[in-house]
């Protein structure tokens, strides 16, 4: 009988949950999935990390290249991250060219980075105006199960603290670039900025962290990025309209449950390196 | 050439509707000097790959006034689709398709307030039915903290974090918010209400318009 | 000739392996919700995620639906981390529409195939790390991955890659023994009936010495069956047992 409703009527099987303060997965509506984060398991890629949100994984993998740097910016370094979502993680990707939601997920993930300004390009540099280090960070959607963005972000932030850049010296005499594999130098990363994803269902209920069924289902979405406990980005594209205290709500929400992904990350860099 | 504002005004607003021939509805909006040109065609066809049983389907395309539209473009794009879909009563138009088109003509500073505002002049222009109005308005924070309405790129480039917010003109609650830059909670919600009262102003400068537009016609 | 060698006079390889070992075979199944199968598998430092999607209605080119059996439709991607230089192009380059084409040919044969005619199984294949035999990993968890989604096959695709070094045969070559210059032989085969799916050989292997390198990989398939097998009777028991405990 309750399969028969949530097929024929999913809103109404949903409202019925949210009536009574629980989602069908058990969790409350401020209640965020288990998050599980493990770093540095490839090995062929200068830092990695692997983010499980609930069902949702996203695999992070940096690679790092030597590049020329920008003429009016001779000091910095690039990031370049790129989100994939291929027709394994969900079966509503088709195979070929970047789809839409990979590209807006691209882009916002670049826009986090920049607004948060964790990693200083500066630290990037080795030669200034002639060589500099290029991060390409490369997030692989494993499973699509709803909240992808918050999964990317965790997992690109995991790997960056992951990074280890072999030293690189240029040879004044002959031009030449010399790297030594030996000693690598940790990537620093000055701040954390954690995304917290909610969905508006039907104008006042405001759930956190949805899957893929409540992100169907809901009417809105806004997502949160906090570093520390200051905002970098407050996003929300369209959707119901929200009144000032259930945004206010949201940042509060948000702040506490970056807190918690911050020592979850830091929890983990500790026990690797034990 | 540097005008005289306080703050907490907004620029000199100038639209032209209805101007061009072969579309549904068309607006041209300035907003000081930044222009963005907008226009909409529907409710129309669409291919059935993309029909919704039950609401019209809404498509953005933004052209950028330089190039082939880039993956930040893709981002502006989303975010003008879900905010014309959250306001046009698209239920009214099932397995049609609402397709609007933006124009960059010159960016001075503000641009994704303009473009949503020049969206909603089209879509007004067209008579599509919606559920009410939305105005967008930029503001910035710069470096000591103070808050200006509506910046051009001068002060966008000076500034810490920009901030832009749609309100709806019902009961003025947030549709939509974009940021950029890092601020606290508190001058978020400062931000949001100085936004707040000058977005008043902007559905004022909607109904003048379309007044305007309306008397002329015979 | 100096450099790394190959096999030691004791008989011992780069990574310490005899040449008749495998390397560490880890498998799991069921690793992915949204897929109807899927399979992980880690052979030494090769890190394989295959998942399986289907059967379901043909998608894409109606022109391209088989009226009497099923199309089986292959997509091999190696994630741009997953080798020691960034790889640009994860799909579409020469070399992973080769590795699809292979697939696809070795699925074609495993899958019985006219029991959904006018319908589509979509296998994809995603390599996070690459330390040599990529196909043989893809193969074996594409093998899991379609046994997790129920999909009825012949037999196991068990596939094993062997080379020639110092007059002996060495079976499951890593990137470091590829790249060495040898001859390669990578073998598919069916264990049961110990028919073989599909056979490729890179370089010059004189052909005395051929079917001893055959006996060599079609001897590590067959070990690798053996894994697979125990992986597969484990996962459906530890899912029995939770389906019994819940009822």
């Amino acid at each position: 009988m309750a399969n028969d409703l949530k097929t024929f009527q999913p809103k109404e099987y949903y409202r019925k949950f949210l009536e009574k303060d629980v989602r069908p997965d058990g969790r409350e509506l401020g209640e965020c999935r288990s998050t599980v984060v493990n770093i540095g398991s490839i090995t062929t890629a200068e830092g990695s990390a692997l983010v499980k949100l609930g069902n949702t994984t996203v695999i992070c993998g940096i690679k790092a290249e030597l590049a020329n740097p920008k003429a009016d910016e001779p000091k910095n370094g690039y990031i370049v991250p790129n989100v994939e979502l291929s027709p394994m993680c969900s079966a509503q990707f088709r195979p070929g060219a970047p789809g839409e939601q990979a590209q807006v997920l691209s882009q916002f993930v670049v826009d986090v980075l920049q607004n948060s300004e964790c990693v200083n390009l500066q630290d990037l540099c080795i030669v200034s105006g002639k060589l500099v280090w290029m991060l390409q960070c490369d997030m692989i959607c494993l499973d699509y199960d709803g909240n992808v963005a918050d999964a990317c972000v965790l997992s690109l932030v995991s790997a960056l603290k992951n990074t280890c850049l072999p030293k690189v010296t240029v040879n004044e005499e002959t031009q030449a670039i010399e790297t030594d594999d030996k000693i690598t130098n940790n990537l620093k990363v000055q701040t954390t900025p954690v995304s917290t994803t909610f969905a508006i269902f039907d104008d006042h209920f405001v759930i956190v962290d949805p899957t893929i069924e409540e992100e169907t289902l809901a009417t809105g979405i806004i997502t949160i990025v906090t570093k520390e406990k200051k905002l970098c980005m407050v996003h929300k594209p369209g959707g119901t309209p929200l009144k000032d205290s259930q945004i206010q709500l949201c940042i509060d929400r948000a702040i506490e449950r970056s807190g918690q992904a911050t020592k979850l990350i830091d929890e983990t860099q500790c026990s690797l390196d034990r | 050439m540097e005008v005289d504002r306080t703050s907490h005004e907004l620029r000199p607003m100038t639209c032209e509707l209805g101007h061009l021939s072969r579309s549904d509805g068309s607006a041209t909006l300035t907003q000081g000097d930044t222009t963005v040109i907008t226009s909409m065609y529907g409710p129309g066809d669409v291919r059935i790959s993309k029909e919704i049983i039950d609401k019209a389907t809404v498509e953005v395309t933004y052209r950028p006034k330089i190039g082939l539209p880039k993956c930040s473009d893709k981002l502006k794009e989303r975010l003008i689709r879900n905010t014309c879909e959250t306001v046009i009563l698209s239920g009214l138009h099932p397995r049609t398709g609402i397709d609007i088109i933006l124009q960059e003509m010159q960016n001075s500073g503000s641009f994704l307030s303009c473009c949503i505002n020049s969206a909603c002049l089209a879509l007004l222009d067209a008579s599509i039915p919606l559920k009410y109005l939305i105005a967008a308005v930029t503001c910035c924070i710069s470096d000591k903290g103070e808050i200006t309405l509506d910046p051009d790129l001068k002060q966008e480039k000076k500034s810490v974090a920009i901030l832009t917010f749609v309100f709806d003109s019902k009961d003025f609650n947030v549709v939509t918010v974009s940021t950029s830059g890092s601020f606290s909670n508190e001058q978020f919600q400062s931000c949001l209400m100085a936004c707040r009262e000058a977005s008043k102003h902007v559905i004022t400068f909607y109904r003048e318009s379309m007044l305007k537009k309306l008397s002329k016609s015979v | 000739m100096a450099g790394l060698e190959l096999l030691s006079d004791q008989g011992f390889r780069i990574d310490g392996r005899r040449s008749h070992e495998l390397r560490k075979i880890q498998c799991r199944l069921g690793v992915f919700k949204q897929a109807d199968g899927s399979a992980y598998i880690e052979q030494g430092n090769t890190k394989v995620l295959a998942a399986v999607y289907g059967p379901h209605e043909v998608k894409g080119s109606r022109a391209k639906m088989l009226q009497d059996k099923v199309l089986v439709n292959c997509q091999y991607s190696m994630a741009t981390f997953s080798t020691g230089e960034r790889k640009r192009r994860p799909r579409g380059d020469r070399k992973s529409t080769e590795m699809t084409m292979h697939l696809k040919q070795t699925f074609d044969a495993a899958i019985i195939t006219n029991l959904y005619p006018r319908s589509q199984i979509d296998i994809y294949v995603e390599v996070l790390q690459s330390d040599g035999g990529n196909y043989c990993a893809s193969v074996n968890a594409a093998t899991l991955a379609l046994i997790d989604a129920g999909i009825p096959l012949k037999d196991y695709v068990c596939a094993c890659s062997a080379g020639f070094v110092n007059d002996t045969p060495i079976v499951d070559i890593s990137y470091l023994e590829e790249s060495g210059g040898g001859p390669e032989l990578i073998v598919t085969i069916l264990p049961k009936s110990e028919q073989i799916v599909f056979l490729e050989q890179n370089s010059r292997l004189h052909e005395d010495n051929l079917s001893k390198v055959l006996d060599v990989a079609s001897k590590g398939c067959k070990d690798i069956y053996a894994i697979l097998d125990r992986a597969v009777r484990d996962h459906v028991s530890k899912v029995s047992n939770v389906a019994n405990t819940t009822e």
